[in-house]
């Protein structure tokens, strides 16, 4: 049983879509998906001199006729994709609850592995939380059950070091791939760039999709002093709430979102932003595509 | 200053408690946040001490003054000026001489009016009152302070209960008829209300108490000469109490002591039977409580089995008959002789046929008098009246059979004057009894006489009946206050009190009214001694635990040149008011006190 925004007609929307890759990634399998090597796909590559052996069937007869020279076609080689979708599921994927944030964002991941399964295509999922869980790969769009059962069921809890989950996650990775990481990034500058230069590391195409609930964007406390508690490491602050504390979170809020979208775009990272508030199919449909993640 | 209601003050101490809304809602809501990361980067608003900086609202301290001033309006402050004509007015009932802390209340209450009569300054004029036995002034004229208070040294309290004043009233309209510009009431009774004028200061606690309620000393019957001891204990505390209840004879020896458990707030009884012959008796219960006064109760014994009756009567021997009755002994004197007789040392006057000009001193009966008198009149003669109605239970009409009891000649009374109807008859009373300061008289319809014994049983009943009506009278104990009826008095009769002074009897006084205390009065004739006993009978005095409150209401205006009192409490009303009404306009909002602590999640309860 698929989710609420599953549906059929959301599912056939999805089909029509595929994965962007900015690298060259080899393949397992035939795909969709250009390798750096040549291979029997319609792209052509490069011409290379015909050496006895060649398949006369790739030899550019137009050259030939021009110069006299006998060359023969290369085409590049086309495999599938390996997908790999990060999960942010700490205790701030929690907040306000986990319908209005965590679910929302294995939404969008499962709305990205839909597409990566329609595509015949594999498909992993990682949850980054103090004890990693990754589910195997995936690939068709039959196991998309199995992708809900998986990111659904998972219960955000517990504090984040991005860099040391994604370490652990990536330490059993074996083929490069395109890496999606869903997370509010609501951590220190250097903690983030760390995770997702980590990522940068393993030679992955890498989008950054960050996820907010509205109450994050704007707190709506009551005015006077408040407890504040960090849901993940408990901390607890007194603070002064009001209109202007109010515009000052916000200030900062949207200064922390520019750092990390100005770092993505030096970092060759996908970026977006979704507000848990904000439709789904309009962020998949409209935003996704427009910041190049599907062609 | 004073304060008229100083026990309003306490409620300062409740001040401080107007902090804690303001610290409750200091407290912060918790909630719990996604991340804290933002949030801390902005230095001044946040910090993690758990309470935080103190800071008061300036309304708080508006809010403080108000209180105050209202707490202070409610204690009524007086500015007072120096009093120059006051009253003071001692209790000296028999509670207050209940010990506490080693001194009698009324002993606290001397002390405490020094420490007034200082305040009055030596140009001051007092006037002393004593409630016991009424509430009256003591001296014609007020005393100077110096006077005044050796006069209250040398008073004491009497072993009398109070008299139903109605403080409240009477200490406002002493003021207004006396001009008195203050009124002390010492006393052990708490005060509610107040009054400008009138001030009741309190003495003592509410305590515990145990009190010898009842003792007689009685012969079972006239000619017996058994003699049987009654006793009553009333416990008046929350408990049980067993106590020691002893009898002692006049020469202060126990000769019959029994325990006894009275339950809490209840009376229990016992008696001895065949005590021995002693001229007076005094029972005590083993209590120490705080008032000794009523563990103690004093009884004389009934008078010798000689009856001595003085017979008036134009029948001599019908009188005579009398002496068939063992112990009586009898004088018959025509009435024309009874001007001029000896009349001092009989117990009875029967008046048989006989009317005195005025009623005697001693207990008297009227056998079918000649004419009317201040007690009863005479209707019209009847023959064979039947009895219709009596009293019972009394003393005159025990063991009698009224079916066999029909007088074949009568005449029936009008009484004019309160008295009880003892037997009567389709035409009217046949038996009428008065008791007058002490003193019994019977008035009879009918001849019981003469003393037929066995052959005219019901008659010789109600014969025996009213000499034991009549000897009993007197003998046992009375209640103290109550007068001594002395009768014909010589020169050199004397009385001596409980404490041991001798009074001198004069001619022309038919009571001794000084009967302030509990104990033996001696009336002594010559050579002869009567013994009277006189014991506290108010169990309100006995009863400690609850005093009853005295009503004060204000007002009392008070006819004097200058109040003594300047009371500004509406001011300060006032003032509180108008504070009031700033709090109202700058802080309207009074909701919002008192927050939930729970922890909350931002958006919902966790």
């Amino acid at each position: 049983m698929l989710p609420n925004p599953f549906t059929p007609a959301f599912l056939t929307q999805l089909e029509t879509l595929r994965l962007r890759t900015r690298k060259e990634f080899l393949g397992s399998h035939p795909g969709s998906y250009s390798s750096p090597r040549r291979g029997t796909s319609l792209e052509f590559a490069d011409y290379r001199r015909y050496t006895p052996g060649d398949d006369l069937r790739y030899l550019d007869w137009g050259i030939y006729a021009r110069s006299d020279r006998l060359y023969v076609k290369l085409f590049r080689e086309e495999v599938d994709l390996f997908a790999y979708v990060f999960i942010d599921a700490s205790a701030s994927m929690g907040f306000p609850s986990r319908e209005a944030k965590f679910l929302p964002a294995s939404h969008v991941a499962l709305a990205l592995a839909y597409v990566v399964l329609a595509n015949h295509d594999h498909v992993k999922l990682h949850l980054l939380q103090d004890q990693s869980r990754a589910s195997p790969f995936y690939r068709g769009r039959r196991r998309m059950a199995d992708c809900v059962s998986f990111a659904t069921a998972a219960l955000p809890g517990g504090a984040l070091d991005l860099a040391a989950s994604l370490n652990d996650h990536l330490q059993r990775l074996r083929r490069p791939g395109k890496a999606i990481l869903i997370s509010d990034f609501l951590m220190p500058a250097a903690a983030y760039q760390k995770g997702l230069n980590l990522l940068r590391s393993f030679n992955l195409d890498i989008a950054a999709i960050q996820m907010l609930s509205r109450q994050e964007v704007d707190p709506r406390f009551p005015n006077g002093s408040l407890a504040l508690i960090d849901s993940e490491s408990q901390r607890e602050i007194n603070y002064k709430w009001n209109s202007n504390a109010r515009r000052d979170y916000q200030a900062r809020l949207a200064h922390h979102n520019l750092e990390l979208k100005s770092f993505c775009h030096q970092s060759g990272i996908h970026y977006s932003l979704y507000v848990n508030d904000r439709d789904l199919s309009d962020f998949i449909f409209a935003t996704l595509p427009a910041i190049g993640l599907f062609k | 200053m004073e304060f008229l209601n100083p026990a309003a003050l306490f409620g300062l101490l409740a001040l401080p408690l107007l902090l804690l809304p303001y610290l409750i809602r200091r407290k912060p809501r918790r909630v719990i946040f996604s991340s804290l990361l933002l949030l801390l980067e902005a230095g001044d608003q946040a910090t993690s001490r758990r309470w935080g900086k103190i800071h008061l609202p300036w309304i708080l301290f508006l809010q403080l003054l108000l209180l105050a001033l209202l707490i202070f309006a409610l204690s009524e402050p007086v500015f007072s000026v120096r009093p120059t004509h006051i009253a003071i007015i001692l209790d000296n009932s028999a509670s207050m001489q209940t010990l506490e802390d080693g001194k009698t209340r009324f002993a606290l209450a001397q002390e405490k009016t020094r420490a007034l009569i200082d305040e009055v300054g030596i140009t001051g004029k007092i006037d002393l009152y004593l409630t016991t036995p009424r509430l009256e002034k003591l001296g014609a004229t007020p005393l100077a302070s110096t006077d005044a208070a050796g006069a209250i040294a040398a008073l004491e309290a009497y072993d009398l209960g109070e008299p139903p004043i109605d403080f409240g009233d009477a200490l406002n309209q002493m003021a207004r008829e006396h001009k008195y510009e203050r009124v002390y009431l010492f006393t052990d009774h708490p005060a509610r209300g107040q009054s400008a004028i009138a001030r009741v200061i309190s003495i003592g606690q509410p305590t515990a108490n145990l009190a010898l309620s009842g003792f007689e000393v009685l012969r079972s019957s006239l000619i017996d000469t058994r003699l049987d001891a009654t006793l009553e204990v009333t416990n008046f505390s929350n408990q049980d109490e067993k106590i020691r209840i002893a009898v002692k004879n006049s020469g202060n020896n126990v000769i019959a002591s029994r325990e006894l458990l009275v339950a809490a707030g209840k009376t229990a009884a016992t008696s001895f039977d065949g005590i021995a012959d002693h001229p007076y008796y005094q029972a005590e219960i083993e209590a120490r409580d705080a008032l000794m006064l009523d563990n103690r109760r004093f009884a004389v014994a009934p008078r010798s089995r000689k009856l001595r009756i003085l017979g008036i009567s134009p029948r001599p021997k019908e009188l005579a008959s009398l002496k068939a009755i063992p112990g009586v002994q009898i004088d018959v004197i025509a009435p024309g002789e009874y001007e001029n007789a000896e009349r001092s040392g009989y117990g009875l006057e029967i008046f048989h046929f006989a009317a005195p000009a005025a009623l005697p001193r001693t207990p008297a009966l009227f056998v079918l008098p000649p004419q009317s008198s201040s007690l009863v009149d005479l209707a019209a003669p009847a023959s064979n009246l039947s009895v219709s109605n009596w009293r019972e239970p009394h003393v005159l009409t025990r063991y009698v059979n009224f079916s066999l009891f029909r007088p074949t000649y009568a005449r029936p009374l009008k009484p004019q004057t309160a008295g009880e109807n003892i037997i009567e008859s389709s035409n009217g009373p046949l038996a009428f009894a008065v008791e007058r300061q002490g003193v019994r008289y019977l008035t009879l319809g009918f001849d019981p006489l003469p003393y037929l014994g066995r052959e005219n049983l019901p008659m010789s009943i109600f014969t025996l009946n009213f000499l034991d009506w009549f000897f009993a009278s007197g003998l046992g104990s009375q209640a103290t206050g109550e007068p001594i009826a002395l009768g014909a008095i010589r020169p050199g009769d004397l009385i001596t009190t409980p404490k041991g002074e001798k009074l001198s009897l004069k001619v022309g006084y038919d009571y001794f009214s000084g009967t302030f205390h509990q104990g033996i009065y001696q009336r002594s004739r010559g050579y002869e001694r009567e013994l009277m006993a006189r014991n506290l009978r108010d169990t309100n005095e006995s009863d400690l635990r609850a005093p009853a409150p005295i009503e004060l209401r204000g007002g009392a205006a008070s006819t004097a040149g200058t109040s003594a009192l300047f009371s500004f409490w509406p001011y300060l009303l006032l003032a509180s008011l108008v504070l009031l009404l700033i709090e109202w306009f700058v802080n309207p909002r009074m909701a919002g006190w008192g927050f939930s602590s729970k922890r909350l999640r931002y958006g919902r309860q966790s």
